[in-house]
């Protein structure tokens, strides 16, 4: 990608193309289970009925990046804007935090580089309650002082805390180096002193434009059927926002990765690789399918492997599906970090030959397993459908379509010379390279 | 694609919401069975494409002796790491589509297996392998002593599982309150040999049971029964749970750890599932999980929140434990705070309006707990041997959502007025502070 300046691409992030606008054009095919439908203002509505527990998850997601619409980042803008408008109390009935404690449910919010979620777990026989409150409170924000204050209180410890954590750690510093600018190349939850630079008015112009239900994906999930979209609330109508709803931000790869190095409690590296955008459905999966032979914490190679040699040590590895592009994400820890670091790049050479045609068969077939494993509770149905909707291709979400929807055709299409290839392609690179060393006390003076 | 106005309309015509009165909806209904002389109970989701099968053996932490603290652990490890068929069983599983694992606690070790439902006969069948012929040899042994060693010690550097340790070491006698998976010392004296004649013992056909949850094709029956063949007949004694009495006065049991900040564990007695207390518990456990909190917007994890309870029912007897995070919360002014709050509840019952207030909390913690498969089976076959009948889900929440102010008050007279209190401080924080 060419350079471009500062001026031009601050015009690209307020508005680049989007191939799935949430407000306009074809519904996306998710499968005989799975209803979806046009939100009354605007943006869609997902819902995917699942049997077992009687409970529900009820999740919003928005396209907007995480540090705002301006040329200049503010931290944890995304974050703190949800959390002030899930504080306020509106004018009649609770704030929607307090209605999901009052019923026992988890709330969350969670920020992306460019997407945020806000998800709710209840009792189903409440979730046409809850389906109200957020819509209400999501498609047409109101923001209270008191709200705005509490949110920066909560997000401030959460940031305290996220920055002990060194896979946040390794995630933030490996995109940071990929993505020399956009969304991608900031941590979307900052640092902790830098929550104070972001005012009041700052985060009610950004929910104003973010938070409308024109940009909004919801999702449902559970003991639900698709009448539950009635309890959404319509929201602002689309001429009110006068915007065209959020989309893909541009952003500019970085040419050569700079090697980082950062002081940590614990020693820890990390590596990341650019992969396919979420369009190229085949090698996207073919990259998943390597971070789950290699890194599954139950029986990746790698995983099992360290498990035996250095049962101390972490490791984790996940292609991240993006919009355009992807990222393959690798993080490790432990006290001989050399070895571990070792068996880590052992491991991925060793994906650049082709896999035998047995070995290849039993890890297709764990790598179904482990897929439908993560999308057995209403939450983790709910995270997918909501992701591979606001990342703009919903149909490829693996919990579409089941075991005949595009995501296990991909995986059925699979060979093992076509995943040897795709390492050969992605994994040749120089990645991002990250390095968290213990800082070394300096000796006392007598 | 229906409108979204056909849609409200067909909601108000066909009534959306549960008309008034009606039950609220439970979990998928289970069913008794049997596979041998061994009971199964099966909750069966027709839209799952998994299945869960959870099995419990009576070789829990309180068939270990002083002497063999781990072993319980040792030896399950030891089944995961079977050959079959020239592969350790936890991997002939992943190759087969599948996931093992297993969990030791006071009563009984479980194992959870889980594959695609097609395959989960198959999967049954390896597992059924392994427990026939186990590996128990010198090799197999240290390898996973070396395996749980780094567990323990991982255990060890958490404040608040070591204050939960302390109490569960000062409450239960005898090697009930051993640490799960021992210690580093204590495993290194185990033997091989003390293994196998722990696994003889207690791996009975008669001390054990079954649960499965999601998706059940007709084969599994049959591989049920194959799986429960494999153990032999007969039981190992049974034991009589032994507690120590806790004193009026709270007894204080201090550790040092290399944690970040102090964390204070104080530990009750608490009623069994299947008592007439165990509804108010569940109240209970609600209450002190969110009275203390200082109200956030997003849910908290254990790691933010200084305050939390955990009622743990599959302990036998059961307990209560209320946790205070120190780094963010003065320890004492909350015990001060936890006792005022207990003498509270057992001196009157509760408003009406904060028995519903805390009793939705509780139903919503229930259900947002027991979601995945594994969590729905080891709750099933759990109430199932708590004697919750043959759908014990759905009668441990009726149990929850019939408690009154009076349970309430009576469970708390009879539970929370006597505690252990467990501190865990930093190692470097000086003896005065």
């Amino acid at each position: 990608m060419s350079r471009v300046s500062a001026a031009v691409l601050a015009a690209l992030l307020a508005a680049a193309p989007s191939p799935v606008p949430a407000a306009q054009g074809e519904l996306p095919d998710l499968g005989p289970a799975v209803s979806v439908g046009r939100l009354p203002a605007g943006g869609i509505s997902i819902v995917g009925p699942l049997g077992g527990s009687p409970v529900a998850a009820i999740e919003l997601w928005y396209r907007a990046p995480a540090t705002g619409f301006g040329a200049k980042p503010l931290a944890s803008l995304s974050r703190l804007s949800a959390q002030a408008v899930a504080a306020s109390k509106p004018l009649v009935g609770p704030a929607l935090g307090a209605l999901v404690a009052s019923l026992g449910g988890r709330l969350s919010i969670d920020a992306f580089p460019d997407s945020i979620e806000i998800s709710a777990l209840v009792p189903a026989s409440d979730a046409s309650k809850v389906v109200r409150s957020m819509t209400t409170a999501f498609f047409a924000p109101v923001l209270t002082d008191d709200g705005f204050k509490a949110a920066q209180s909560d997000v401030a410890q959460e940031a305290v805390l996220e920055a002990f954590d060194p896979e946040t750690l390794l995630r933030d510093a490996v995109f940071g180096a990929l993505f020399s600018t956009g969304p991608q190349h900031y941590p979307p939850l900052g640092d902790p002193k830098a929550l104070g630079a972001v005012s009041e008015d700052d985060v009610r112009a950004f929910a104003t434009r973010a938070f409308r239900s024109q940009n909004a994906v919801l999702v449902v999930s559970g003991t639900v059927d698709a009448r539950i979209v009635a309890s959404a609330a319509a929201g602002r109508p689309a001429d009110d926002a006068a915007r065209e709803p959020e989309t893909h931000a541009a952003h500019q790869l970085a040419a050569a990765p700079e090697p980082v190095q950062k002081a940590f409690d614990i020693a820890a590296g990390g590596y990341g690789w650019i992969g396919p955008p979420i369009a190229d459905e085949r090698d996207a999966t073919a990259l998943d399918f390597i971070a789950d032979y290699l890194f599954r914490p139950d029986g990746g190679t790698v995983a099992r492997a360290l498990a035996e040699s250095d049962p101390d040590a972490f490791v984790l590895g996940q292609f991240i599906t993006l919009h355009d592009p992807g990222v393959l994400f690798v993080a490790f820890a432990g006290k001989r970090i050399d070895a571990v670091r070792a068996a880590v790049d052992r491991g991925l050479a060793s994906v650049r030959h082709p896999l035998s045609p047995e070995a290849f068969a039993a890890a297709r077939r764990a790598f179904e397993y482990n897929l439908l494993h993560e999308l057995q509770t209403p939450a983790q149905l709910a995270d997918n459908f909501g992701w591979y909707a606001v990342e703009g291709n919903p149909a490829y979400a693996p919990g579409a379509g089941g075991r005949g929807g595009a995501y296990f055709t991909a995986a059925q299409s699979l060979t093992p010379e076509f995943v040897a290839s795709v390492a050969e392609k992605y994994l040749t690179a120089a990645p991002a390279t990250i390095n968290l060393k213990p800082q070394t006390k300096p000796e006392a003076t007598k | 694609m229906k409108t979204l106005a056909a849609l409200a309309a067909a909601a108000l015509l066909l009534g959306a919401a549960p008309p008034p009165g009606a039950s609220p909806p439970g979990f998928p209904q289970a069913v008794a069975g049997s596979a041998g002389a061994v009971r199964v109970l099966t909750e069966s989701d027709a839209g799952a494409q998994l299945t869960g099968l959870e099995l419990f053996v009576g070789a829990g932490l309180n068939r270990q002796t002083a002497a063999t603290g781990g072993v319980a652990a040792l030896a399950a490890e030891c089944v995961l790491r079977t050959p079959v068929d020239g592969v350790p069983l936890r991997d002939a599983i992943v190759a087969g589509g599948g996931s093992l694992q297993y969990r030791v606690e006071v009563r009984s070790t479980q194992f959870y297996l889980e594959g695609l439902a097609e395959d989960a006969p198959a999967l049954t069948r390896l597992l059924g392998r392994a427990l026939a012929a186990p590996d128990f040899s010198p090799a197999a042994v240290a390898a996973a002593r070396a395996q749980l060693g780094a567990r323990a010690e991982d255990n060890e550097n958490n404040a608040l599982a070591t204050g939960i340790e302390m109490f569960r070491r000062a409450y239960y006698q005898g090697a009930a309150g051993l640490p799960t998976f021992g210690t580093r010392a204590s495993l290194a004296n185990v033997a091989a040999a003390d293994v196998a004649a722990f696994f003889k013992e207690n791996y009975r056909r008669g001390a054990v049971s079954l649960s499965a949850v999601g998706q059940i094709v007709p084969q599994l029956a049959g591989a049920e029964a194959d799986l429960v063949a494999t153990l032999p007949e007969g039981a190992p004694a049974p034991l009589t749970p032994k507690v120590a009495a806790i004193p009026a006065e709270p007894p204080r049991i201090v550790a040092r750890r290399d944690v970040g900040a102090p964390v204070v564990v104080v530990g009750f007695a608490a009623a069994d599932p299947g008592s007439q207390d165990f509804g108010a518990m569940l109240v209970l456990e609600a209450l002190l999980s969110t009275a203390f909190a200082r109200p956030t917007t997003t849910s908290l994890g254990l790691r933010d929140r200084s305050f939390g309870a955990s009622y743990s029912y599959d302990a036998e007897p059961a307990n209560l434990i209320f946790y205070v995070n120190g780094n963010r919360t003065d320890p004492s002014l909350a015990i001060r705070a936890l006792a005022l709050v207990a003498g509270s509840l057992a001196k009157r019952p509760l408003a009406p309006a904060l028995l519903d207030h805390y009793k939705s909390i509780a139903i919503g913690n229930f259900l947002s707990e027991n979601v995945t498969l594994s969590d729905r089976a080891f709750v099933l076959g759990t109430f199932g041997a708590a004697g919750f009948g043959s759908d014990p889900i759905n009668a441990a929440l009726a149990a929850l959502r019939k408690a009154t102010p009076a349970d309430v008050q009576r469970a708390a007279k009879r539970y929370l007025q006597h505690y252990i209190v467990a501190l865990v401080l930093p190692r470097q924080a000086s003896a005065g502070s």
